[in-house]
């Protein structure tokens, strides 16, 4: 019974208000935890209760494009490869793959063996309602769906124009009878992959939600629905999906797989705490049923967090962090917290970042080279007055890293050495580049910051505005416009109408090159290379390290990347917040909450209310 | 056979309502709402890409032929799929009205009810304490932020810094207990907003016809306080009472109750219509606005008809 139910069986012991009459009227009715209307009763002693921040819009895995639709994907469904759990740097690891490919010596052909016995989750789809083994030609349909745009696939980019054939199979009408030439099962458990040029984060792009391999059995079943009815071979089978919640049980057929810590790239020193050690040795998943609440409001998820029985691992809310934290470096958690809850802090796989729109002459490109020039002038000052030391305290409990150029620092290419010079606010400097270059109140452009509509991206408007106040930028001529929704300001974006436009990304791999291709010229607007500036150095470096496997000689030309960005004063970057995670101290976990780290759900363990995973010995804190 | 052919007239009058609703909200949608081609391409979209996503999505083809297609989706009830999710919005607002309507009916009927008691002990002792004191708490549940509101019962009732009675989020109607502890505290909160502005009118309405001569005269006669109530006041009070309560069923039915539905994670059409109406997801939104005007002209039709049935002096020609 759960602690709610004996409440109310108390009320009605002390018969004092009439929902306790009512509740009597009702004794002996609704045991258990069960769901509204459309859901299925789920008993199960095992529960790991998660939540969210906002809801996918559809776990269909061409359509995994942002953290919360990967997270369910990549644990409904499987993918080829995975990243380690406890690794940092992420790491990636064979998943669905027997062991790591064979690549011939010119880098352009793959071969991959799956592993036996895989099976899909048991649903009406198949005959007899019997989950069937999972074979390579699944993987071919899967990666197949990508280039068919009735499916409104989004993840098509990774492999568009580097997989042979793929591109021409999409043109010729993405008839699935027909094979493309570089995508091919060998036999049932082998796949070979032939490139049209070296691609070193293939392998990579196999451990997203968008490579997930779905069997043909659930399209034709379920067409469109898929979307809100997966059927996959991945640890956990989702029984139940709403606007509030996502609920899964086991997969009973889960192959088993023995953790192996050390394996899993554990690290004693920092990760001994959250009491992962119990899980070694056993497979996953751990515990029967896995519930995600899509918490839009803080206030709710932080209610139902402390509430004790309902959700059980929360980011911490910033209005709450001054009561909870006793320390930020290094992230302590007050006693009476301590004695609840674990705690963890790490830096994100992405960042924030605001970049100037090369379109606009006013600050970006001009037919007159003085000009041009004068403009340059104009965006380092701006860039100058940039205060991120001053954003990270207002907005990310001053945790987040903020560093120099788009190399982020959680990537092996990160420079802790880079000058910060670019990330340092310098106003004096700022004014004098104003002055130097002609520059004055009556002559400085009228700059346009795109947002969309919401009280925080108003405060980020105005402490931007407050801090080109102080380099002598008129406030009125800092203008504010408000899109109503994402997709409003994403169109404005991608028809490049914004001379500034201030975004977060998150990594889709653990490769400068995720970062440094939203700078390539190529990809300019409707591309991802919103500041559509087009450096011929840059992108003669990036077509060669493209197709480099990772090294010093690689890392040095992403270095020399950035710098250039840094250089031309391209924007104003970059920030990567660090996030507080709390969780139940009866919870075995290292929570993650990155596209790269939606693995770390199925090692989930819980124990019996009460207990703690946190190894004795180790204090209350920390 | 009055109210049949009653009943037809005004549902025939109610065509070209819903044929000016459903274009003009249509239009809007079209022109000046949320384009989710853009939240449905990938990261590194080409040109090409967009126009085979908005193909995807019938952008483009011509706005009378989208606007055909609406009325006969509407005509059928069959609106397609979900632009974000895939579902069938049939099938999703057939899992998530029927919800918000549990979640609502509770607050709404004790709402109406209270109100109404607490209006007529208003009423009677007008312009003394007890009218004062109902009057001053009416007003503090309608000036108080429902927002406020919702969170402060649910802190109080729902979290171990006060009574930790009931869940904090989620939904469930598999039994009566169930169903009980999950919306105890939105229904306290809906009834303690709602009962100041149910108060206030009908307070005004009872007041209103107590003043009347007929009402006057019959306290002269000597008729007994309920009788007095049932047959010469609430009886004539009945037409705004039924305006008002009828007027609100629609919103209940298909809006739903979007900040309850958020604050207590509960997946009624509230956040489904929300989403939707966020992210451009125009089969969702279609049918709502759709069913939401039918519902209307339904209501205008039971309405009169009730308001016949609670006095015989409304005609129905």
């Amino acid at each position: 019974m759960q602690p709610w139910h004996r409440r109310l069986f108390f009320l009605r012991s002390i018969g004092g208000v009439s929902l306790a009459c009512a509740v009597a009227l009702a004794g002996g009715c609704g045991s258990g935890v069960a769901e509204g209307p459309g859901r299925p009763t789920l008993p199960g002693p095992k529960t790991f209760h998660h939540s969210f921040e906002q809801a996918p819009a559809s776990l269909d895995p061409v359509q995994a494009t942002n953290i919360y639709a990967n997270h369910v994907v990549v644990n409904a469904y499987d993918t080829l490869f995975a990243y380690k759990y406890l690794a940092r740097p992420y790491q990636l690891k064979p998943n669905l793959a027997e062991d790591w490919p064979e690549i011939s010596p010119d880098l352009l052909t793959y071969r991959i063996r799956l592993k036996r016995g895989v099976r899909f989750q048991d649903d009406p789809c198949f005959p007899g309602g019997r989950g069937r083994e999972l074979v390579a030609e699944d993987f071919v349909y899967s990666l197949k769906r990508q280039f068919d745009p009735q499916n409104r696939p989004q993840g098509g980019w990774f492999w568009q124009g580097r997989i042979v054939g793929i591109d021409a199979w999409k043109s010729a009408g993405s008839d699935y009878a027909q094979d493309i030439p570089g995508l091919r099962a060998l036999d049932s458990h082998t796949l070979e992959i032939r490139l049209t040029r070296p691609y070193p984060q293939l392998l990579d792009t196999f451990a997203q939600g968008y490579s997930a391999v779905v069997p043909h059995e659930a399209v034709a079943c379920y067409g469109r629905e898929l979307g809100t009815h997966p059927v996959g071979s991945g640890p956990f089978k989702v029984v139940a999906y709403d606007t509030a919640r996502v609920v899964f049980e086991r997969h009973p057929g889960y192959r088993q797989e023995p953790v192996d810590l050390a394996a899993e790239g554990y690290d004693p020193v920092k990760q001994r705490y959250t009491g992962v050690e119990r899980i070694a040795g056993r497979s996953p998943p751990f515990v029967d049923r896995l519930i995600i609440d899509f918490a839009n409001d803080d206030a709710s998820r932080w209610n139902s967090f402390t509430k004790g029985d309902e959700v059980q691992l929360s980011a911490l809310p910033p209005e709450r962090a001054e009561a909870v934290l006793a320390s930020l470096n290094p992230v302590r958690l007050q006693p009476e917290y301590a004695e609840k809850y674990q705690a963890y802090s790490g830096p994100e796989a992405g960042f924030v970042f605001e970049v100037f729109n090369f379109d606009f002459p006013d600050f970006g490109y001009h037919p007159d080279p003085a000009r041009e020039r004068r403009n340059k002038a104009l965006r380092c000052a701006i860039i100058k007055a940039f205060d991120w030391e001053a954003r990270n305290a207002s907005w990310y409990f001053g945790l987040a890293t903020v560093f120099p150029g788009v190399i982020v620092p959680v990537v092996p290419e990160f420079d802790p050495a880079l000058s910060r010079a670019s990330v340092t606010r310098d106003v004096d400097g700022a004014r004098r580049l104003l002055r130097d270059n002609g520059w004055t109140a009556a002559n400085l452009p009228v700059l346009v910051y795109g947002q969309s509509a919401g009280v925080k991206q108003r405060m980020f408007y105005e402490q931007f505005r407050a801090e080109l106040k102080q380099i002598g930028w008129p406030p009125e001529k800092v203008v504010l416009k408000q899109f109503a929704t994402f997709g409003d300001l994403s169109r404005a974006w991608k028809e490049s109408r914004l001379p500034i436009v201030a975004k977060g990304w998150g990594l889709d791999y653990p490769d400068a090159e995720n970062t440094l291709q939203l700078f390539y010229g190529p990809n300019g607007s409707p591309g991802s290379n919103d500041a559509n500036w087009h450096n011929v150095e840059f992108d003669r470096l990036y077509e060669q390290a493209a197709v480099m496997l990772p090294s010093p000689e690689r890392t040095a030309l992403y270095r020399r990347m950035n710098q250039l960005v840094i250089d031309d004063c391209v924007g104003m970057t970059g920030l990567a917040r660090n996030r507080i995670y709390l969780w139940h101290r009866n919870v075995v976990a290292m929570p993650d909450r990155e596209i790269v780290g939606g693995f770390w759900l199925k090692y989930v363990d819980v124990l019996p209310p009460g207990q703690s995973a946190r190894p004795e010995g180790l204090g209350a804190t920390g | 056979m009055d109210v049949l052919q009653f009943a037809l007239r005004k549902l025939l009058a109610g065509v070209p309502l819903l044929v000016g609703v459903t274009l003009l909200s249509f239009t809007l949608m079209v022109y000046f709402g949320p384009d989710k081609t853009y939240e449905l391409l990938g990261k590194n979209s080409t040109a090409a890409q967009i126009a085979e996503v908005r193909h995807e999505l019938g952008y483009d083809r011509p706005f009378f032929v989208r606007y055909a297609e609406y009325l006969r989706e509407l005509a059928t009830l069959d609106f397609g799929h979900s632009d974000s999710t895939g579902a069938k919005v049939s099938t999703l607002l057939a899992r998530s009205i029927p919800v918000s309507l549990a979640l609502e009916l509770p607050g709404f009927v004790l709402g109406n009810l209270l109100g109404l008691a607490l209006a007529l002990t208003a009423a009677f002792h007008r312009g003394r304490w007890p009218d004062k004191l109902i009057m001053g708490v009416a007003v503090v549940g309608m000036s108080v932020s429902f927002l406020i509101v919702i969170f402060a019962f649910q802190i109080w009732f729902c979290t171990s810094h006060g009574l930790n009675w009931f869940p904090v989020r989620g939904w469930s109607a598999a039994g009566p207990l169930d169903y009980l502890a999950h919306i105890a505290v939105p229904t306290l909160a809906t009834v303690f907003v709602a009962l100041g502005y149910n108060t206030r009118f009908y307070r005004a309405v009872i007041v209103e016809e107590m003043g009347r001569d007929h009402v006057r005269t019959a306290r002269a006669f000597g008729t007994p306080p309920l009788r007095l109530l049932w047959r010469n006041i609430l009886k004539n009070c009945a037409i705004p009472i039924v305006t008002r309560v009828m007027f609100t069923i629609p919103s209940i039915v298909i809006g739903g109750a979007l900040l309850i539905e958020t604050a207590f994670g509960i997946p009624g059409v509230g956040r489904v219509t929300y989403e939707a109406i966020i992210s451009g997801d125009q089969p969702v939104l279609k049918a709502v606005v759709g069913l939401t005007a039918s519902l209307f002209v339904l209501t205008l039709l039971v309405t009169d008809i009730l308001y016949r049935a609670v006095d015989p002096r409304v005609s129905l020609q």
